[in-house]
């Protein structure tokens, strides 16, 4: 065998590699500067106890946003409805559709057991975030509806069957609107570290 | 258009009792780990405000002098020019601000600092059992290998901004958030209102009058750090008297 037949494999293996080492470097800049790809169960949004989609709530029968997440116009969490408020519509919409799901809701309401919903949206550590003021900002001063306000950060959650995180919501992703929309607030500096870091 | 903030604290020693609620208001508000003797022994007690205890005189004329101590926010600050990754700066409301996620615990700053009201977080703070749950979810809990300190509760003013534009449903301005809608939680709990928080650039409140007061003067004032916060001197009807005689 010729020296050129031995190199070969030597050749190939180390195409393998840095294909492989590139691969990883994508995955880990994309992770590092946005959101996670979605691959291998990587950034895949956790799965729910209850499929819920919000195919059907939000868009098929048009609930807003605001009626489940309550606490979105006036507190600091969105906050999701306790169980009994599914009960609301629930204990008559007892489903054809999607019986096994409902009945996982009925279960949890008459065994008294709250549902522990899994969280999506993540916001990088030491970071302080209310909804209410951004919530009001973007409703009151840019005039959008409490849907477009919410889809601002969150997307497109009303075509979403498993909602997932859309936008990286990291601090350069924060600081772009702030300083977009500094001149709009006659707040003091909002692109001060103490806006969210204390 | 920003607001002209200038935040200041009065604080009246001859009012304080030195019953150091304000110190255990500051703990609990602030999320600041239970200080064990051990701590103190070794010099790693964690308490953004404190209470300097004086005793003056001679037995048996023995007087104990309180002074609650707590960062200056000074307008000079010795500790921001030395931090090598700007982890605190000056923000243009007149705080001294520590940025925690920027901090890499270089400690220059608490070297640095006159008053020692910076403290570091040599472990990783720890509560016993369900003292975990009492937490303040406003405030961020530092972790190992950074430097904390006094922050005016920076998180009660930003409610209160909150406050004042939801409910009132008016833009936030300099006229709108007015004092009462903003304290810390030493002056919160300050039983003979030793401690007074506010504007300083705000002509009308209380701490800009009081900040005038005769008695006025500030801590180690000849470094030049210029504070924020501004002392008012003992009244001691008393002290003539008792030099007379000694």
């Amino acid at each position: 065998m010729s020296l050129k037949m031995k190199l070969i494999p030597l050749a190939i293996g180390g195409l393998i590699s840095t294909a492989v080492l590139v691969l990883v470097l994508i995955f880990l800049l994309r992770a590092w500067w946005s959101t996670p790809l979605q691959v291998f169960g990587f950034g895949e949004p956790p799965e729910q106890p209850i499929a819920f989609p919000h195919t059907v709530h939000a868009q098929l029968n048009g609930i807003n946003c605001a009626f489940c997440h309550r606490n979105v116009i006036q507190g600091d969490s969105a906050s999701i409805l306790p169980v009994e408020g599914c009960l609301l519509c629930h204990e008559t919409i007892q489903g054809e559709v999607a019986e096994p799901e409902i009945a996982k809701v009925i279960d949890h309401f008459t065994n008294n057991r709250p549902i522990d919903w899994k969280k999506i949206h993540r916001l990088p550590d030491h970071v302080q975030f209310a909804h209410e003021p951004h919530v009001r900002f973007l409703t009151e001063v840019q005039g959008l509806s409490i849907e477009g306000a919410c889809s601002t950060c969150h997307g497109n959650v009303k075509e979403m069957v498993e909602v997932e995180q859309t936008r990286s919501l990291k601090m350069g992703d924060c600081v772009d609107c702030h300083r977009d929309n500094q001149a709009l607030t006659e707040n003091s500096d909002i692109t001060d570290c103490t806006t969210c870091h204390y | 258009m920003a607001n002209e903030h200038k935040w200041g604290m009065v604080i009246d020693i001859d009012r304080c009792t030195g019953c150091q609620a304000c110190v255990a208001a500051c703990q609990a508000e602030n999320n600041i780990p239970i200080n064990e003797e051990k701590d103190f022994l070794s010099r790693r007690a964690k308490q953004w405000i404190r209470i300097d205890r004086v005793w003056e005189g001679k037995f048996p004329n023995v007087k104990a002098r309180f002074i609650p101590v707590l960062c200056q926010h000074c307008e000079n600050a010795p500790c921001e020019p030395v931090c090598p990754v700007y982890a605190t700066y000056h923000n243009n409301q007149g705080l001294n601000v520590q940025v925690y996620n920027r901090c890499v615990g270089t400690r220059y700053c608490a070297n640095n600092c006159p008053y020692q009201v910076r403290f570091f977080n040599f472990f990783d703070p720890e509560w016993p059992g369900t003292l975990w749950n009492q937490l303040n979810p406003d405030v961020t809990i530092r972790s190992r290998g950074i430097m904390e300190k006094c922050t005016f509760c920076v998180q009660r003013i930003r409610r209160g901004e909150r406050t004042v534009e939801g409910q009132r449903g008016e833009r936030l301005n300099d006229q709108t958030l007015k004092e009462g809608n903003y304290m810390p939680a030493c002056v919160n709990a300050c039983p003979t209102d030793t401690l007074l928080f506010g504007d300083l650039n705000d002509t009308a409140s209380q701490v800009s009058r009081r900040s005038g007061d005769r008695r006025h003067y500030k801590l180690l004032d000849r470094l030049g750090t210029d504070p924020n916060v501004v002392y008012l001197k003992k009244v001691d009807p008393y002290a003539e008297e008792e030099e007379a005689h000694a």
